[in-house]
């Protein structure tokens, strides 16, 4: 069976390094992307079942990534899970309102984190549901 | 990898990003350190990862009431994942 792919969105090389190695001791696959066009392109090539998403980027932010996913029939079922740098105020409810389903500061506790990307994955694959 | 310093007016978004992200790594890389993702610590190791670690915390409570007006912890996640339950079969 194959691993889980998350697509790791940041541009900070310690950050991605960091997570990818509490991402793997977990048993997924781990993706990156350092800017907006290499998240997109990243998205499309590879269609990773989740991406942990920072929202200051270059070349673009998180939220063109997420306009981006959304309007893509293809992607727009993938799970977004914000982990951010930025303030909460104009942030936290835009990034929820642009359809992330999960919005952490950092630094985010690893069991908190983690917990979420299981929630997320179960219910994109159906196993869970969001309540009315 | 930090960023230029900014206006006055943008002082609070550009310290939440640069000092949140070094403290990120402090974080990540502690728990990596205590986890024994990177190898077994003595006892001792142990301890001082810990003692690096337990300010962090404090340095994170502080900017957290600082920034954002939240003190104590902010751990809870915010998120559409609070509302969620078992798919009925």
């Amino acid at each position: 069976m194959d691993k889980t792919k998350i697509l790791v969105v940041d541009d900070n090389p310690t950050i991605r390094k960091g997570l990818s190695i509490r991402l793997r001791a977990n048993g997924y696959e781990v993706l990156f992307a350092e800017d907006a066009i290499s998240a997109t392109a990243a998205l499309v090539t590879e269609r990773p079942d989740l991406v942990l998403l920072d929202l200051g980027l270059p070349a673009g932010d998180g939220f063109v990534v997420m306009e981006r996913l959304h309007k893509n029939d293809r992607l727009s079922n993938i799970p977004v899970i914000v982990l951010t740098g930025r303030e909460l105020s104009g942030n936290r409810d835009r990034a929820l309102q642009a359809g992330a389903t999960a919005f952490f500061q950092k630094p985010v506790e690893d069991g908190a984190l983690l917990f979420a990307i299981r929630k997320a994955l179960d219910v994109s694959r159906g196993e869970l549901r969001f309540d009315e | 990898m930090t960023s230029p310093a900014p206006d006055s007016s943008n002082l609070s978004t550009y310290l939440s990003h640069e000092l949140r992200n070094s403290l990120a790594c402090i974080h990540q890389f502690g728990n990596i350190l205590l986890d024994g993702l990177a190898g077994e610590l003595s006892s001792e190791q142990r301890e001082y990862v810990g003692i690096i670690l337990e300010n962090a915390s404090n340095i994170r409570r502080v900017l957290n009431s600082a920034l954002d007006g939240v003190p104590g912890s902010h751990e809870k996640c915010t998120n559409k994942l609070e509302r969620v339950s078992k798919l009925e079969t």
